[in-house]
């Protein structure tokens, strides 16, 4: 132990006094400072446009003075996807997902208005986040400290002054390992303690816990990269040979295989097309009951059965409104209809990202991709959570508009009965509740047990590596 | 002491060494002389214990360097043609750390001490070893394993390249550590220098010790013959 501590320091002391080092490294800390403070910045102007576009339709709704309610189920409302405050570290997928969605009666209405849709052609390349540079450029770093760390050792004849004095090949690995490792820790700490220090007063325990597997997963990856320069450069005599099999690793890993395996996913398990999902909607819809349309067979099956149940003739000896009553019933078919579908996208989606999740076992890169996003509330788990919030909000909504409808005192065909603003006023506001840590961990426990797979894998190439080394 | 007995060693079917029989007494130093290739630096890989040899045995103060090749590695100082040290850091941290790797922990005092010891000079203590001459880092190699303890010095090409004063002073430093018990083994190409320092001298021709004299019986220019008589057969 005391001489990896030893050639841990020497490495750091090489690092330190090296100026081409330190000046890379105060730029490369000066971009990660501005990097947190702009993804600060947009997260927290989001947050305030999104609070303003909400109260601004709040206020819309509770000023409606009197209307019809089945009318104010069309007039409908808006609801703005919150950012979160995990946004200035990994934005994930919510640039491209939509952020406005409108909720009004009969009708489930999509996500639109992404933010990327609405940037510059460059921007859409991806804002500067401290995610990109933590998932792209600082394993790049790692590997440029790393590649030579052994091979150098091994040109220049120390290697074998060092095993003479002492150290096992092993011990000298895993401390080379470790040096250029702890550097790219220092630069994830560094990020997330000025996140840390700008949000304060934000900090939750749930951020926090999400934080630290953020910190893991990161703190994984980067021990995997180490680990494997440090194992091509005692294997290959050739510096320059170490560096480029590890460059080539990175190109793989984060530019091809994403791509390949996402694709792969999507083709074993397929989305029907946007036209085709439409239509089998649409299809199944028909045969349901239609709200707008007294002469419908179904509404008039509806119709009988409900004078039954009073025991009348005719509509008008009702003590309800049997249009919000066919209303609601058109509602919930339609809810059914939409059950089944975007409960079979669901499950695709589902299957697709497990796919995904199992090509961690050949790409590392993709777990970190998965746990980085995941756990910080911006991965396809959490806006399909926001969408179905949304969803069961709507069905309350309109089911609240046509109760009221009713049972509200209006009579069946009484068009122009209104309801006063105490009722609008009373209608609950959309309460996005956040996807619950505990959740989030289980969902993603098996990108963290990729990683430590992976990081025992490398650990066990070091020490193959060691008895391959040749120190003569 | 070091003791090589009846040890062969190929690679790919090449004989490196054939049959070698060496004892290095305390006290004493042992020149290796050879051309390139000879097996010189074979026998010093296979005491150093990165070597084992495919017969025979090798030992150094009865320890087997193969099975137990990391108790002997605590015994033996070794210096090579080029000592690359850590460039950036000093003389004197640089023995440090090779220092606290041996699990030695030395005052500045005691550290200047050695490099004074071996020969390095104040001034240049502190300075950093990228600016050392090849005769400075090697006084530096030599202060890690005198700092060390080593009862066995292994030099592979010591003299080469170094100027007439360095070589000289190595020479001096040499005949001191011998002085003081140490046992050394030199492998070297310049026969001058080890008929000077040496006491015994063995010649090495592809693999086979073809001759093996005492310095005292031999001059210079004697040796000189004799070394390219075996050369040259």
């Amino acid at each position: 132990m005391n001489n990896m501590i030893q050639i841990i320091k020497n490495e750091w002391r090489f690092l330190i006094r090296s100026h081409i080092f330190l000046g890379i490294s105060i730029a490369f800390f000066l971009i990660l400072l501005l990097s947190v403070f702009l993804g600060n910045f947009q997260t927290n102007k989001q947050e305030q446009t999104y609070q303003n576009a909400k109260d601004h339709v709040r206020q819309q709704w509770v000023s409606i003075d009197e209307m019809n309610p089945h009318s104010a189920a069309h007039y409908g409302t808006y609801i703005f996807k919150p950012s979160n405050l995990m946004s200035s570290l990994d934005e994930g997928v919510s640039s491209i997902t939509g952020n406005v969605i409108r909720v009004e009666g009969h009708v489930q209405n999509e996500i639109v208005h992404s933010e990327a849709s609405q940037m510059q052609t460059v921007s859409r390349f991806g804002k500067l986040k401290p995610s990109l540079l933590l998932q792209y450029i600082v394993p790049l770093l790692l590997v440029f400290l790393a590649f030579n760390s052994v091979s150098n050792e091994k040109l220049s004849g120390r290697l074998k002054l060092l095993v003479l004095q002492g150290s096992k090949p092993i011990q000298i690995m895993l401390s080379k390992t470790m040096s250029v490792w702890l550097y790219g820790v220092m630069l994830l700490t560094f990020v997330l303690l000025v996140y840390g220090i700008l949000n304060m007063h934000s900090l939750t325990t749930d951020i926090l816990i999400r934080t630290g597997f953020f910190f893991l997963s990161y703190c994984l990856y980067y021990f995997i990269i180490c680990g494997l320069t440090v194992f091509f450069s005692s294997r290959w005599h050739n510096p320059t040979l170490a560096l480029t099999s590890m460059l080539g690793v990175w190109i793989i890993w984060t530019m091809f295989m994403p791509n390949i395996l996402m694709s792969s996913a999507e083709k074993w398990h397929s989305l029907p097309s946007r036209n085709e999902f439409q239509l089998a909607m649409k299809e199944d819809r028909s045969k349901g009951l239609d709200g707008h349309n007294p002469r419908d067979k179904r509404s008039i099956a509806l119709k009988e059965k409900v004078l039954k149940e009073y025991g009348v003739d005719s509509l008008s000896q009702l003590p309800i409104n049997f249009d919000g009553m066919r209303m609601q019933a058109d509602e919930d078919y339609g809810n059914s209809v939409w059950d089944k579908h975007f409960g079979t996208n669901r499950e695709i989606l589902q299957k697709q990202k497990q796919s995904y999740q199992l090509g961690g076992i050949v790409n590392p890169f993709i777990s970190l991709q998965n746990t980085s996003m995941g756990f910080m509330a911006n991965d396809n788990l959490h806006h399909q959570e926001f969408l179905l919030q949304v969803e069961n909000y709507r069905r309350d909504f309109i089911k609240m508009l046509n109760d009221k409808q009713t049972f509200g005192g209006s009579k069946t065909g009484d068009w122009g009965w209104k309801i006063d603003n105490a009722f609008f006023k009373s209608v609950p506001d959309f309460n996005y509740k956040p996807t619950q840590v505990f959740e989030v961990i289980s969902y993603y426990m098996l990108d963290v047990i990729v990683l430590f797979l992976w990081s025992i894998l490398v650990i066990a190439l070091i020490v193959f590596g060691t008895k391959k080394i040749q120190i003569v | 002491m070091i003791q090589i007995q009846n040890v062969s060693k190929s690679f790919k079917g090449n004989v490196a060494i054939h049959n070698l029989n060496l004892a290095v007494h305390k006290g004493e130093i042992l020149g290796l002389l050879g051309a390139n290739g000879a097996g010189k630096s074979t026998t010093i890989n296979m005491l150093l214990g990165f070597l084992d040899p495919d017969s025979g045995t090798v030992s150094i103060n009865d320890i087997d360097t193969i099975n137990n090749s990391a108790d002997v590695r605590k015994l033996i100082g070794y210096i090579p043609e080029n000592v690359n040290l850590y460039p950036y850091l000093s003389g004197l941290e640089n023995l440090d750390y090779f220092c606290k790797l041996a699990g030695l922990k030395y005052s500045k005092s005691e550290l200047e001490n050695y490099l004074i010891t071996c020969g390095l000079e104040v001034k240049s203590h502190s300075k950093k070893v990228n600016g050392y001459s090849k005769g400075m880092r090697q006084k530096v190699g030599i202060a890690i394993a005198y700092a060390k303890k080593a009862m066995v010095y292994l030099l592979d090409e010591p003299a080469s390249g170094l100027d007439p004063l360095a070589s000289n002073e190595l020479s001096i430093l040499l005949k001191k550590l011998a002085s003081e018990g140490a046992t050394i083994l030199m492998a070297s190409h310049d026969i001058f220098r080890v008929r000077e320092v040496c006491d015994r001298i063995g010649i090495l021709k592809n693999g086979i010790l073809v001759k093996e004299l005492n310095t005292k019986d031999v001059s210079a220019n004697e040796l000189e013959i004799l070394y390219l008589k075996f050369m040259q057969n």
